[in-house]
């Protein structure tokens, strides 16, 4: 076990207790959250799984493989993240909007 | 459908934002026409009501925080609706729209032949003094929108337009930015609604340009409206 290797599961480990603590309802969310703390302390640990994972699928490294899926990953995460922001934004859209109806005055009154 | 219009029922919908240079002009020249008038001020820095203090007859609503035009147009709407508008038109606060053009855009609503009615700069007739590049921001806009929603009109994104209530009712927008104006054009698709197109004049002036939108705002328009159709 050499330095990188600790401090990336160190860093996993982090992540996955944050996220445990959050979303604890959905039984869905833990076995994939679960899987994929799996796979990527396997990888930490053998980073020649990813070396055979990536010929398999014509890539020339391990490394090039997975940073080849986390971009895919992360515009997926952007996607949703807007999907959320849209919604919210909706929604004080029509508190706002509700209000302001409400409160219609004329000018002199305001 | 074809009930008659009169003013009483007519409501003006002006949109407003920081315009503060402007909205005694455009409000005092609208209001010798007997429509009713309401200002939205989408939660300008210095609220507009002290400048309209004067204006008795007409109705003023404010956004607590600003959420762009198409919220202000929304929220306008949605007021009008509930004060039993029978016709609608949206004029924008920044003066580039003329109140002499709004009788023009009554006529094609008033015989019943249409539900939705749109102002544009380049019909023959129309008006603008738009500079080269908003010329062609404009020209592609109408490109992306006959991609989009299959409507291949004479102009883009042009704040002036009108419609019965039955219309109104069927549109409700969504992008609270000026993506609005493209998203009309969805709901004149989804719900059939019979629109057409009348020349009017847009001036701008160095104000309202500087107020308005930069050409390169189109590239956000654009990008909301890929959002729109990912996610609506």
């Amino acid at each position: 076990m050499n330095g990188i290797k600790i401090l990336l599961i160190t860093g996993v480990a982090f992540i996955a207790v944050y996220f445990f603590i959050r979303l604890r309802n959905s039984l869905f969310d833990i076995i994939l959250l679960l899987s994929l703390i799996a796979a990527a302390i396997i990888f930490i640990i053998f980073p020649e799984t990813t070396n055979s994972l990536a010929h398999k699928l014509g890539v020339g490294r391990g490394a090039d493989l997975v940073f080849y899926t986390s971009i895919i990953i992360f515009w997926f995460v952007i996607l949703k993240l807007y999907a959320r922001i849209r919604k919210l934004e909706q929604i004080i859209t029509q508190i706002v909007r509700k209000d302001a109806i409400e409160e219609a005055d004329k000018p002199a009154n305001e | 459908m074809s009930a008659p219009i009169n003013n009483n029922s007519t409501w003006i919908i002006v949109p407003a934002y920081n315009e503060s240079t402007t909205i005694q002009k455009v409000v005092g020249d609208l209001l010798g026409y007997g429509y009713n008038i309401v200002v939205v001020d989408d939660g300008s820095n210095k609220s507009l009501a002290p400048q309209l203090k004067n204006f008795t007859s007409i109705y003023f609503i404010r956004h607590k925080v600003n959420m762009g035009q198409g919220a202000a147009l929304q929220t306008g709407i949605s007021f009008a609706l509930q004060k039993g508008a029978n016709w609608l038109i949206t004029f924008d606060a920044d003066g580039q729209h003329s109140s002499t053009d709004i009788s023009t855009l009554l006529t094609p609503l008033q015989s019943g032949s249409t539900d939705i009615v749109l102002g544009s700069r380049f019909l023959t007739d129309g008006k603008h003094n738009a500079g080269p590049f908003r010329r062609l921001a404009l020209h592609t806009g109408r490109w992306i929108n006959f991609f989009l929603t299959g409507l291949y009109l004479s102009d883009a994104h042009n704040g002036l337009r009108a419609m019965n209530r039955m219309a109104a009712q069927k549109i409700d927008l969504k992008e609270n930015r000026m993506a609005h104006a493209t998203e009309i054009l969805f709901a004149i698709k989804e719900h059939h609604l019979k629109y057409v197109e009348v020349p009017v004049t847009i001036t701008y002036t160095d104000y309202s340009k500087s107020k308005g939108q930069s050409v390169f705002n189109s590239i956000r328009i654009f990008f909301d409206l890929v959002l729109h159709k990912l996610f609506e």
